[in-house]
């Protein structure tokens, strides 16, 4: 292999890469949030009485489960104009992201809600609370408290799951790679320092939400 | 003393072949690897019409796969086509994965600078087509519209030249997407080869896409890694034997639909 490497090339482009990186970076922040918001409100739906909701809780899960991301984004950014809502490419991105992530983070939260002590449940229910007010103050903290470790994991599984929204022409960190790598032809060059962010921003993001989990659940916070 | 002398002189005689053939190692070329496997690799890019598609069948068809085909036949080799796509077509080359690229890349000095040509074999024209509702005369009204473009193709070395402060371009890595979010209202324009852009309206005729202008011609021709100078040649001596019986010609019109033009060498 006769392969001549020039890694001052890649260096000639660190703004673009750059804001490719940040673009992923706000992505996967505002997608996290969403997500969770999506997640806790179908986990509450699943815990109900209310029969079609759960039914359609269960309907979006195992669709969103079981079918690939990218075919999910192309149906998000290529099929939905047919039906009259046209979304830039960002916007699809993130839409696609938080209804991707909504889709294992309720499964996750189920499993740390059913974790809940059934005590405490049927307490706070002899207490006169309502639903809301048991699932709010009672099951959700140590439910997420319970899970946090799994839901990192997806958060960040998440984050890297950004790389294919490349494909509708989102300019986060992969799609610059493409474009820079195809008018230098620098493949290798550029994967590798791509590859070497998206770690730093994978360990980054773990720092993040191992201080969350620190300053939410761990600190002695007042009675 | 004589037995002596005769004993070096058989001695010698029995290692001319050892020396003549250090003498003569070298590594293997490529064609002669091809040659001796029987077999060559070429890719194949099934999203780009006329010059790669998938016929009815699924299988590989196009202009561009049957010049493939043709110079694997006249190679007297079996052809194992790569599939890649536009973004692809160099790495897989560069990557050893195939010994030919074969897929409408146009000369450029960019792309020569890592890759080898032959002598061209065809000629295309990257055009801007949109929606008749569209107005787009000339380069400066691309202004504020949204224009999606293939990576790794002629329209994304030339149309961002041309195209003024303002406007938006988006890239796409093929030029199945391309056409995708031209057809779903997702871009206002896209770049890509005329008989692409012929193709797509052909079969879309309720979008009424057409070419709004030119952005550029260029010849295309067959790629080789660098250092592979006798696969070159070959190639070259292929494509001078068959525009002259009119293969090449004939291969062009049925896909296209257009004469070949004139082919200058490199």
């Amino acid at each position: 292999m006769n392969y001549v490497f020039h890694f001052n090339i890649v260096w000639d482009h660190w703004r673009d890469l750059a804001d490719g990186a940040w673009l992923t970076i706000r992505l996967s922040a505002m997608a996290m949030v969403l997500g969770l918001i999506v997640s806790i409100c179908t986990a509450y739906a699943n815990l109900g009485h209310i029969g079609p909701l759960r039914w359609l809780v269960a309907v979006y899960v195992e669709v969103v489960r079981n079918t690939p991301f990218l075919v999910q984004i192309f149906i998000i950014y290529f099929s939905l104009p047919a039906l009259g809502l046209r979304l830039e490419a960002n916007e699809a991105a993130l839409a696609a992201m938080v209804v991707n992530f909504g889709a294992y983070g309720t499964e996750i939260l189920r499993a740390g809600v059913e974790a809940v002590p059934h005590g405490q449940i049927e307490a706070a229910r002899s207490l006169g609370l309502t639903r809301l007010q048991t699932f709010r103050f009672v099951i959700l903290f140590p439910a997420i408290k319970t899970v946090f470790p799994a839901l990192a994991s997806q958060f960040i599984l998440m984050m890297l799951g950004s790389s294919i929204v490349s494909a509708i022409s989102a300019v986060e960190l992969t799609a610059v790679t493409n474009t820079l790598q195809s008018t230098t032809f620098r493949a290798f060059e550029f994967y590798f320092v791509t590859t070497a962010i998206y770690l730093a921003m994978a360990l980054g993001f773990r720092a993040v939400l191992g201080g969350i989990y620190w300053f939410v659940f761990q600190r002695n916070r007042p009675a | 003393m004589q037995r002596f002398l005769g004993l070096i002189a058989v001695a010698l005689v029995a290692m001319l072949p050892v020396l003549l053939s250090t003498q003569g190692a070298q590594a293997e070329s490529t064609l002669d690897r091809i040659l001796r496997e029987k077999k060559i690799r070429i890719t194949a890019e099934v999203t780009s019409p006329p010059f790669g598609i998938l016929d009815k069948d699924g299988k590989p068809d196009g202009s561009e796969i049957a010049t493939a085909r043709q110079l694997a036949k006249d190679l007297g080799v079996d052809v194992e086509f790569v599939q890649v796509t536009a973004p692809n077509r160099i790495p897989a080359l560069l990557a050893g994965k195939a010994d030919v690229a074969i897929s409408s890349l146009s000369i450029t000095l960019d792309r020569a600078k890592t890759v080898m040509f032959a002598n061209p074999h065809g000629a295309l024209s990257i055009v801007i087509t949109a929606p008749a509702a569209v107005t787009l005369k000339s380069a400066a009204d691309l202004k504020g519209k949204r224009v999606g473009l293939t990576r790794a193709t002629l329209e994304e070395a030339t149309v961002p030249k041309i195209a003024p402060e303002g406007t938006n371009i988006v890239f796409f890595d093929d030029i199945a997407a391309t056409i995708q979010a031209l057809l779903s209202g997702q871009i206002d324009a896209a770049g890509m080869s005329a008989f692409a852009a012929k193709s797509v309206a052909d079969r879309n005729p309720d979008k009424k896409l057409e070419n709004k202008f030119t952005v550029t011609t260029a010849y295309y021709s067959a790629v080789v890694r660098p250092g592979d100078f006798e696969l070159l040649q070959w190639i070259n001596t292929w494509v001078f034997i068959n525009t002259r019986n009119g293969v090449l010609a004939d291969i062009y019109k049925k896909y296209t639909g257009v004469d070949l033009p004139p082919l200058p060498l490199l």
